[in-house]
């Protein structure tokens, strides 16, 4: 592998980037701020928190003004962010029934303790422009609600909970792990542990993780659960307070959570359910639904199927790796280029090729009745990127 | 409710408190300029969120989150904050607040109420979010039978 120093003018590339902030202040509209984006687009700061691993709320709203709405974009700069710090420890371990809930369905079961609560959603209604919020001053339809005296906020039994309790789900042996993986510091080896793929996939690209969820619903594979339940709420943050060593709540999370019950024997012999489960940073039903998909169908451990293939899914989820790789074809592959029609070059001699319809790679891309000599004088500036002639 | 009295509820009273109503009693505190050394610094740091999933009871790592904490000394009485977040001038607030309360700190009487109203309001905000789940609670009807 090579690679070579290609230089570039540093006043060009600031002026692009300049160009590039332009775009988010011209016309005539106010700037936007961080708290509008975190209060009122919180899908897309929550996806940008999930995609980034980072729950950061009001740093995730700074970072998509800055992406311009780009969430792959503003994931990887709270990506970035992060590697900036240090970390103060690992919480304590919660238990998901913990969370304070706003929504819980389960599809699964009709009479679900603790009730179907719709909570804010719209997946009932139709999806139709709202022409008002065109001109409309802000507005709490619920102003007239009368709230008082519904008691106090429960504890939901999570569903497994009780079809555990019926013998239905599969008794695991006690994990042997006190330490979960984590594949922020060490890379996931294959086949990986099941912490590393949950990980892994609440971290991974909202529409990679949905995409090779519904290849399995697509008939990809043998995984069409019916979900016991889908939640959203807040989990609480703990640590060992350094003075007291008591479990202290540092603030709460709000994540989306979802449980699957996968027709499929966990055992030939024993008919008990499968199940997959998925967790993920913010308001984002629909990837913690595709995670639930994607746990249950890795622990097929096939490998003619996509979505049953840990490696297949795990390398291609994560939108850092995928933006990364995409986006820098666009960097200069001058070098790689040149090989290739080297390469092409001679095989067409050999063949008797070599005049039809020949290009010269030193003309390739030029236009000469529009550049000058000044646009073509090489910058002063030192080499601005390094470019691998060998992807 | 919290008992702001109790280190381990002040704690986290102090965490959900704003950061204004925070450095306000940090300077009162320091207006007398006691002895204060910085233990911690207030600067942001992670937090590896660990949740147990419930299919195998596995611990597993959900993300990371922002948090700020600080640690402080002040007049021999050690005092730590962590708030959600990046936030410094909170987080060093909150600590020499706790150190204050801790050191029965003439400001005392004062924080404890404001910590209170804190707790209140929590509780408030939280009974409120779940009513208004609750409203949307609805019963799901099978119509097997019905021709």
């Amino acid at each position: 592998m090579g690679y070579v120093a290609v230089t570039a003018g540093e006043e060009i590339i600031e002026r692009a980037e300049e160009l590039f902030e332009k775009q988010r202040v011209e016309g005539e509209a106010d700037d936007v701020t961080v708290d509008q984006l975190e209060g009122q687009l919180g899908r897309l700061t929550a996806q940008a928190m999930s995609e980034g691993g980072l729950y950061a709320p009001q740093l995730a709203g700074l970072a998509v003004k800055q992406a311009q709405g780009d969430t792959v974009e503003a994931s990887f700069l709270l990506r970035a962010y992060r590697s900036t710090l240090e970390r103060y420890d690992e919480t304590v371990p919660v238990e998901p029934s913990e969370m304070v809930a706003s929504r819980r369905v389960s599809p699964a079961f009709k009479d679900v303790p603790g009730g179907q609560i719709l909570g804010p959603t719209k997946d009932y209604t139709q999806r139709l422009l709202d022409f008002g919020l065109l001109d409309g001053e802000p507005e709490d339809p619920t102003e007239d609600w009368n709230t008082e005296d519904v008691g106090e906020p429960e504890e939901l039994t999570n569903v497994m909970e009780l079809l555990r309790e019926e013998g239905l789900v599969d008794e695991p042996d006690a994990p042997d792990v006190d330490e979960p993986t984590d594949t922020t510091r060490e890379p996931v080896t294959h086949p990986p542990a099941r912490d590393a793929v949950l990980q892994e996939l609440a971290r991974g690209e909202t529409g990679a993780v949905t995409a090779l969820g519904y290849s399995s619903l697509r008939g990809y594979g043998q995984v069409h659960p019916t979900l016991a339940e889908v939640r959203v709420g807040h989990l609480p943050v703990k640590i060992e307070h350094p003075l007291t060593g008591d479990e202290v709540t540092v603030c709460h999370t709000e994540v989306s959570e979802s449980e699957a019950v996968v027709p499929v024997y966990a055992k030939r012999d024993d008919p008990q359910f499968a199940f997959g489960y998925g967790l993920t940073f913010g308001r984002n039903e629909r990837k913690a639904i595709g995670m639930t998909i994607l746990d249950a169908a890795i622990q097929l451990d096939g490998v003619e199927e996509p979505a049953e293939n840990p490696e297949f899914v795990l390398d291609v989820v994560d939108g850092m790796d995928s933006f990364g790789f995409i986006e820098h074809l666009k960097l200069p592959h001058y070098v790689t280029f040149q090989s290739t029609l080297d390469r092409i070059r001679a095989i067409r001699e050999r063949r008797g090729l070599a005049d039809e319809g020949r290009v010269d790679a030193s003309e390739a891309g030029r236009n000469d009745d529009t550049e000058t000599e000044e646009d073509n004088r090489p910058a002063e500036d030192a080499p601005l990127a390094e470019v691998s002639d060998d992807d | 409710m919290g008992d702001p009295t109790d280190r381990s509820d002040r704690f986290e009273l102090i965490a959900d408190c704003d950061g204004e109503t925070l450095a306000r009693f940090a300077n009162e505190v320091l207006e007398s300029d006691p002895p204060l050394s910085v233990r911690q610094d207030p600067r942001p740091q992670l937090l590896m969120q660990q949740v147990v999933e419930p299919v195998e009871h596995r611990p597993f790592n959900l993300g990371e989150v922002v948090v700020t904490p600080a640690a402080v000394e002040l007049d021999g009485q050690r005092g730590f904050a962590m708030i959600p977040g990046k936030a410094e001038r909170a987080a060093l607030s909150g600590a020499i607040v706790d150190a204050a309360v801790a050191g029965d700190h003439p400001v005392t009487d004062d924080v404890l109420r404001a910590l209170e109203q804190v707790a209140a309001d929590r509780e408030a905000e939280r009974a409120q979010a779940w009513a208004e789940s609750k409203h949307t609670t609805v019963d799901f009807e099978t119509m097997e039978d019905e021709e």
